[in-house]
């Protein structure tokens, strides 16, 4: 690809978000105004305190990682048409499997990491796939069931990190496994800060996204199923299979996110890690905001990691609640979906029916 | 198993049943105009907070529960016009929706109180509470209808008046044959996107009932997401019965009850578990109904 062509793609890509980002941020002054502060100084500290520093640079990155993978998850299966909102029980139940992988079996450490990683993978593919084959079943919503498995996953999880796996050294107080054993642990990638090869394996995560996409015949597939299911059906798509690959793949893809925050920065599961810290929800915005391409996704992610590190460090000296973060994001999902709606309109309004109403 | 406890089951399944029967009926419109509203959450939600919020500054009932159902009624407008005026993607809106009411009310909750995550003071005033004045005697039925609310009874009423509305008069027939086909009855003089918009903000405002009777009723406190997964509780509910009214109580009621047990049982089993029970038994009741009415249920919810 020549320099040209990738800057480009990248502009095709951050387009749209950009101008929503834009809006997003007058909302967002808006709010800090209505706490009392001034706007401009609010997103000076903000961004300073996540991009425009090595230290917090190296935070945003580590906290980015997660995001990324889970992003890349969620665009998988919706690219594809299947709304997947379980990345995040997917996330749990593949990331406890690897922990307790981690914790409980033999062998020379780069085996053993590797076994434990790919049984993380089985396990939140699994836990991916018993929706779509209710969906292919029983024409189970799967809106429905990857949402409420989300529950079962976090609720499953606790119980087993609050009496059989807790960890009793220590005061025993903190609702957590036990370490993994160190030789098992992702290399750090910075002396300073927790920055870790964790984020390799989210560029990894989008390479293989980007192949899968415009490489393959599985990836013109799972598009086409999402973009015109009886036409793809008229191709002679098996989509059965493709929905069974695509949510497995998803499924896989969101195990690493918590895998990668295990093994790189926490290095032992803890109670509701995962959960409290929304890195799935704000990978399904990122997602959303970047329509769905993997190099945006990528980009969008680093840049909501860095809002959520910036709204905490605003928190710290400001006293503005960090959920002002939360807001400006969902903000900028709403306008560019908003965006994409008046583009569709003018140019064909059948298209944005198919994206929207009629799928439903 | 002795027949107090049984009731004091029953008591907490009718009172578990109010916020997912109400949010489930607002689902049920949705789903009769044709729109794919999952929104539900947040319509909730934010009800939640602001009940909570007005009952905490004002201490009246009244101007709670209209908070409650107005915020609700509010995002419902939002959902009304992005989504079915300006046609932007329902799950973008929703999922976007869900997630700015749960982010948005834990922001306001430290602006406004200076508090976070937990808004509970003893002076929070709870909903009207009926102890029916014979029935209060009756050793079993007294027990079971212990304390309920106001809400607890009148969301059952609700959902008749609803039925009423749409199967037996001419603007409820309007108002089905959107949901059927919109261009057919566009083409018969029916201001299809005008009703669409209006159900969605009666969904609103239903829902925004039903997160009042959440957070003003066993307990009376807002905690932050306290709807936990309700809304989409109700699209099943709304789903397994058939978008109809009074099918939709059956379903709530059976929801009501899993939450109701699972309740019960955390004196036995540990509550991470018991608390799995209604997620479980949400996916467990759609695919045992899944062959039952599928025609119907299609054209309701989607494939996705």
């Amino acid at each position: 690809m020549k320099p040209s062509e990738l800057a480009g793609r990248l502009w095709r890509a951050l387009r749209q978000p950009l101008v929503a980002t834009v809006f997003g941020l007058l909302v967002g002054a808006a709010v800090i105004l209505a706490c009392g502060q001034n706007p401009g100084a609010v997103y000076l500290e903000m961004f300073t305190k996540s991009f425009f520093s090595p230290y917090y640079l190296f935070s945003t990155l580590t906290r980015a990682t997660p995001i990324i993978i889970c992003a890349m998850a969620t665009g998988m299966a919706w690219r594809a048409g299947y709304i997947n909102i379980g990345v995040e029980g997917q996330m749990v139940a593949g990331t406890f499997a690897a922990t307790v992988a981690a914790l409980y079996l033999p062998g020379p450490p780069p085996l053993a990491a590797l076994l434990a990683w790919l049984i993380g993978m089985a396990a939140g593919a699994l836990y991916a796939l018993l929706p779509a084959v209710l969906n292919w079943k029983f024409q189970v919503s799967m809106v429905i069931t990857t949402l409420m498995l989300n529950y079962v996953a976090n609720n499953l999880a606790s119980y087993f990190v609050t009496y059989p796996l807790k960890d009793t050294s220590g005061d025993g107080l903190a609702l957590q496994t036990p370490e993994i054993a160190e030789a098992l642990r992702l290399p750090r990638l910075s002396s300073t800060s927790t920055f870790n090869a964790g984020f390799l394996i989210a560029v990894a995560v989008l390479l293989f996204m980007l192949f899968v996409t415009k490489k393959t015949v599985f990836g013109y597939e799972s598009k086409m199923g999402g973009f015109n299911p009886s036409f793809a059906r008229y191709g002679g798509t098996k989509q059965v299979k493709v929905m069974m690959i695509t949510m497995a793949l998803s499924g896989a893809i969101a195990s690493l996110a918590g895998t990668a925050e295990v093994f790189g920065l926490k290095f032992r599961y803890a109670d509701n890690m995962l959960s409290s810290t929304s890195y799935a929800w704000t990978g399904l915005m990122a997602a959303l905001i970047a329509d769905l391409d993997p190099l945006g996704m990528f980009f969008v992610s680093i840049f909501l990691s860095g809002l959520q590190i910036g709204g905490s460090a605003i928190q710290r000296s400001l006293g503005i609640p960090l959920e002002i973060a939360t807001i400006i994001q969902c903000c900028i999902t709403l306008f560019v979906s908003v965006k994409l709606v008046f583009r569709l309109t003018r140019k064909q309004s059948a298209k944005a029916e198919a994206k929207g109403g009629a799928q439903a | 198993m002795n027949s107090a406890y049984i009731a004091s089951i029953l008591n907490s399944t009718l009172r578990s049943t109010t916020p997912i029967l109400l949010a489930a009926l607002g689902s049920a419109i949705c789903s009769r105009v044709g729109v794919f509203n999952i929104a539900l959450e947040a319509q909730m939600l934010i009800a939640c907070f602001f009940s909570i919020a007005v009952n905490y500054t004002t201490g009246s009932v009244l101007l709670s529960v209209a908070a409650g159902v107005l915020s609700g009624a509010l995002v419902g407008l939002v959902v009304a016009v992005l989504q079915v005026k300006y046609r932007a993607a329902d799950m973008v809106i929703g999922t976007s929706l869900n997630l700015l009411v749960q982010g948005g009310t834990t922001f306001l909750l430290y602006l406004l109180f200076g508090l976070r995550g937990v808004l509970n003071d003893p002076k929070l005033v709870s909903l009207t509470k009926i102890n029916l004045p014979l029935i209060r005697d009756i050793p079993f039925l007294g027990r079971a209808l212990e304390n309920l609310t106001i809400l607890d009874y009148l969301c059952y009423f609700i959902a008749a008046a609803l039925f009423v509305y749409l199967f037996k008069t001419v603007s409820g027939y309007r108002t089905l044959s959107v949901g059927i086909n919109k261009a057919a009855a566009e083409s018969l003089g029916t201001k299809a996107t005008r009703i669409q918009m209006r159900m969605v903000v009666l969904s609103g405002a239903l829902c925004g009932l039903g997160g009042t009777a959440l957070s003003m009723g066993q307990v009376i406190m807002f905690t932050e997401n306290m709807t936990s997964g309700r809304g989409f509780i109700a699209m099943a509910a709304a789903s397994l019965g058939m978008s109809h009214p009074l099918l939709t109580i059956l379903s709530s009621l059976f929801f009501g009850l899993c939450q109701g047990v699972g309740l019960a049982l955390q004196t036995v089993i540990k509550s991470q578990l018991t608390m799995t029970l209604p997620y479980i038994a949400t996916i467990v009741a759609l695919v045992v109904f899944s062959r039952r009415g599928s025609g119907t249920k299609k054209k309701s919810l989607p494939k996705a």
